[in-house]
């Protein structure tokens, strides 16, 4: 944003405290910071004020206690209503009330006696309020304050409708106006999110009605009138489907912006992270991804969100390796989760505050609902990968339909695994697969192999799909780390076009003759589908290729999008580290729309010498939002 | 002469506020206030402080009428926890540090639904009151007797 040289002069701040000494002094103290101060001792009547003159003011601060209107209250309403950065400010220091002012979305809250110099810097939350409203990404510097920031603000928003109805919050919120009495406790349990609650609530099922307008129409071409005649949808109006479907467009700006920072980015959900390591900022980014999924429409399954939630299914895969136990679990991807953060790095990436996995578990939910054919990943193969530490893996997923629409998401994931030293270890070979289209489902074929012999092991996976052509190609040669005669070599993803109906068939076989070898390979492949009524499929295929060795690979993928893509397309990177540290880093620019969305992603692993696996490392490039119709999109990563 | 009037009245206004600081009834937040007073509002201090007394009293006298209705077998904890609320924010805002301290202690027996806490407190809350707004007082008055010395040198300076 452009910041004026006298910037914070002038600030436009309403100040609503009932104790009119304080309310003198604030006022003073702010005229000494030379902002523009404007008192008001009701709440109601400073909550008239901010309605009659929108836009007029830049914060609010306003106390916790006072008779006429409780201030969280007129925390709640001006951060529904006007969006406004708002300060709240108590003589109780008591943590629970301000627990409470930031679960409200207060974006700070100052105790009593308060003085000039907290003063001085208010003006930066309407900076940070503003940087993350306009998504000026471009300043990656700033991101990350913004990115912290967010949580209370700015994400909250996006995550509101989600969250609330996925929670059933909406129902406490009633409930809450009914009786205050049962504030407090309710307050305490709820969602920070639910502190600014939209009026119109866009239920899953709205949102899906939402997304399949706008897809029908085009995103670009949506306009939210034409968008409301096709929702058809009684009591919902212009307006609603306006601010809806600007936020939808944030949404989709943020995610390819994330994408582009990818690297760099550490999330705001995830605390402590290791600077050092790659790894853990690619894990952080495929969660940033999917709790902003979460946020704007986790129930529904737009082609973008299903990609987001293939993410961690990809990622299951890897970390699995190391904790088996998590694999069991019978959601997929909220332990994709919960490995890639604690133990496929075998270092905490990440540590989410409460209110984060709660997104998670609302996003893993309805990943599960929508991909019932995730299911896939049964418990044989993950105790496969346990047991043996080769596997091959094909989980193909399809996304969400919506509507009778044809979307399809497939993500084959591949793995080999061999233990370093272990002598006659036979690997089996593990095919999964897992073809979830919702609307139609069509047999898929990806055949893999791998052929571990001695060193040698080549994979190759044949996926086709149909409908859209999408051309994976991905060449792996993983090599073994002790011996350099192993090589593995995928080839893979074949995609038919002009069939209706895309399959994806996986089989692996992997024969390994010797035990000598370790080969990690991990592929995950991703297709997503784009969510058309019409049938449109898809598009983006990603190629993963890793290699492992002490020495890296490339990895060629290419993708072919046709039809136009709402989803994105995913470049799913695998780079397995012998044990010791290997880095990958394979560069996929994707293009699309004359934009790059692709992203290197180096990984690190760290692996212990005790251990025999070899750990995965694989990073997913989201991509993008939108992607002109008959737009190719080639990936070439090295 | 007059100067050196107003030079004395200004060490006996620095003498009292020490004193009050040294007695813990003010806290720096008062020199926040005194801070904040300009040639744009040259009475700011007196002024807040005045209006401070003002809501004070009206909270002192809700809160013994909460405490002190005869023959009601309950008391309204809750509101007294609001009014003392306020109390504590707008003593702290001005730096009436003692007041604050009282306040603390009868929020604390008013949530333990500790009538004669209640009353104790509100007792030593009353008294600190009285002390603070007499002190306060004496100190506004110095001042304004400064003032009108300084007052009545400048024509002389300017002649």
């Amino acid at each position: 944003m452009a910041v004026s040289e006298q910037f914070p002069v002038g600030l436009k701040v309403l100040v609503v405290d009932d104790d009119i000494p304080c309310l003198k002094i604030l006022e003073q103290m702010l005229r000494k910071c030379m902002y523009s101060v404007t008192t008001c001792s009701q709440a109601t009547v400073a909550l008239n004020l901010l309605r009659e003159r929108k836009g007029f003011f830049d914060i609010v601060l306003s106390d916790v206690h006072m008779p006429d209107m409780d201030g969280f209250k007129l925390l709640e309403l001006v951060g529904l209503e006007m969006d406004l950065p708002v300060i709240m400010m108590s003589g109780d220091d008591r943590t629970s009330l301000v627990m409470r002012g930031i679960r409200h979305g207060a974006c700070d809250y100052l105790i009593k006696p308060i003085r000039t110099e907290e003063l001085k810097n208010i003006w930066q939350h309407v900076v940070r309020k503003r940087c993350t409203v306009s998504k000026d990404h471009e300043n990656s510097g700033s991101l990350e304050d913004n990115d912290r920031h967010k949580h209370g603000g700015d994400d909250a928003e996006y995550a509101s409708s989600v969250n609330e109805e996925a929670d059933g919050i909406l129902k406490t919120l009633k409930k809450r106006k009914d009786s205050k009495e049962e504030e407090d406790t309710e307050i305490e349990n709820d969602d920070p999110t639910t502190a600014k609650k939209p009026r119109v609530v866009w239920s899953v099922e709205l949102h899906q009605q939402f997304v399949s307008a706008v897809n029908q129409l085009g995103i670009d071409k949506a306009v939210p009138k034409r968008i409301l005649e096709l929702m058809n949808v009684p009591g919902l109006t212009r307006e609603n489907v306006a601010s809806h479907l600007q936020k939808f467009r944030l949404y989709l700006k943020r995610l390819s912006g994330v994408a582009q920072q990818q690297g760099g980015l550490p999330s705001s959900f995830c605390g402590p992270l290791e600077q050092n390591s790659k790894v853990g900022s690619l894990g952080r980014f495929d969660i940033q991804a999917l709790a902003v999924s979460g946020q704007l429409a986790p129930q529904t399954l737009a082609a973008l969100h299903a990609e987001l939630l293939n993410r961690p299914t990809s990622n299951l895969v890897l970390p699995g390796i190391d904790q088996p136990a998590l694999l069991q679990a019978s959601v997929p991807v909220s332990k994709c989760i919960t490995l890639d953060q604690n133990v496929a790095y075998g270092q905490p990436l990440m540590k989410c505050p409460s209110n984060i996995s709660k997104h998670f578990s609302q996003t893993i939910a309805s990943a599960e609902n929508v991909h019932a054919g995730i299911g896939s990943w049964s418990s044989k193969n993950l105790v496969n990968v346990l047991n043996c530490s080769n596997v091959a893996g094909l989980g193909a997923q399809n996304g969400n339909m919506i509507m009778g629409i044809m979307q399809h998401q497939q993500q084959q994931q591949r793995h080999q695994q061999e233990q370093h030293h272990k002598q006659s270890v036979v690997p089996e070979s593990v095919r999964t697969i897992n073809v979830q289209p919702s609307c139609l489902v069509v047999p898929t074929h990806s055949s893999v192999n791998f052929q571990v012999g001695n060193g040698l092991a080549s994979v190759n996976q044949n996926s086709s799909f149909s409908g859209s052509s999408v051309i994976d190609y991905s060449i792996l040669s993983p090599q073994s780390n002790n011996s350099s005669l192993g090589t593995g070599k995928v080839l893979d993803v074949e995609l038919k076009p002009g069939i209706m109906v895309s399959g994806l068939s996986g089989g692996g076989s992997v024969s390994p003759t010797s035990m000598s070898t370790d080969n990690g390979v991990c592929m995950p492949v991703q297709n997503t589908a784009s969510t058309f009524v019409a049938v449109r499929p898809l598009p983006g295929t990603v190629a993963n290729m890793s290699e492992f060795h002490g020495s890296y690979d490339s990895t060629l993928a290419k993708v072919i999008g046709d039809g136009p893509l709402r989803s994105g397309a995913f470049v799913g990177r695998g780079g397995t580290l012998p044990s010791r540290f290997a880095v990958d880093e394979p560069q996929l620019p994707m293009m699309s729309q004359g934009k790059i969305f692709g992203e290197d992603s180096g990984s690190k692993v760290k692996q212990e010498p005790s251990t025999n696996f070899v750990e995965n490392a694989k990073v997913g490039v989201p991509m993008l939002p939108r992607l002109a119709p008959n737009d190719l999109m080639s990936v070439f990563s090295d | 002469m007059l100067g050196f009037g107003s030079e004395r009245l200004r060490l006996d206004m620095n003498r009292l506020l020490a004193l009050l600081f040294h007695q813990g009834v003010l806290d720096e937040q008062f020199l926040q206030l005194q801070q904040l007073q300009d040639e744009s509002s040259p009475n700011f201090v007196s002024e807040v402080v005045n209006i401070y007394f003002h809501e004070s009293e009206k909270l002192l006298r809700n809160l013994r009428g909460l405490l002190m209705i005869e023959g009601k077998i309950t008391v309204d904890y809750k509101k007294m926890g609001i009014h003392l609320n306020q109390l504590m924010g707008s003593s702290s805002s001005i730096g009436a540090k003692r007041v604050r301290n009282v306040c603390v202690a009868f929020r604390a027996a008013s949530e333990q639904n500790n009538r004669i806490g209640c009353l104790r407190a509100l007792e030593l809350l009353e008294h600190e009151y009285c002390y603070l707004k007499n002190k306060l007082h004496e100190l506004f008055q110095i001042e304004q007797q400064r003032n009108l010395a300084a007052r009545v040198r400048y024509p002389l300076m300017h002649n």
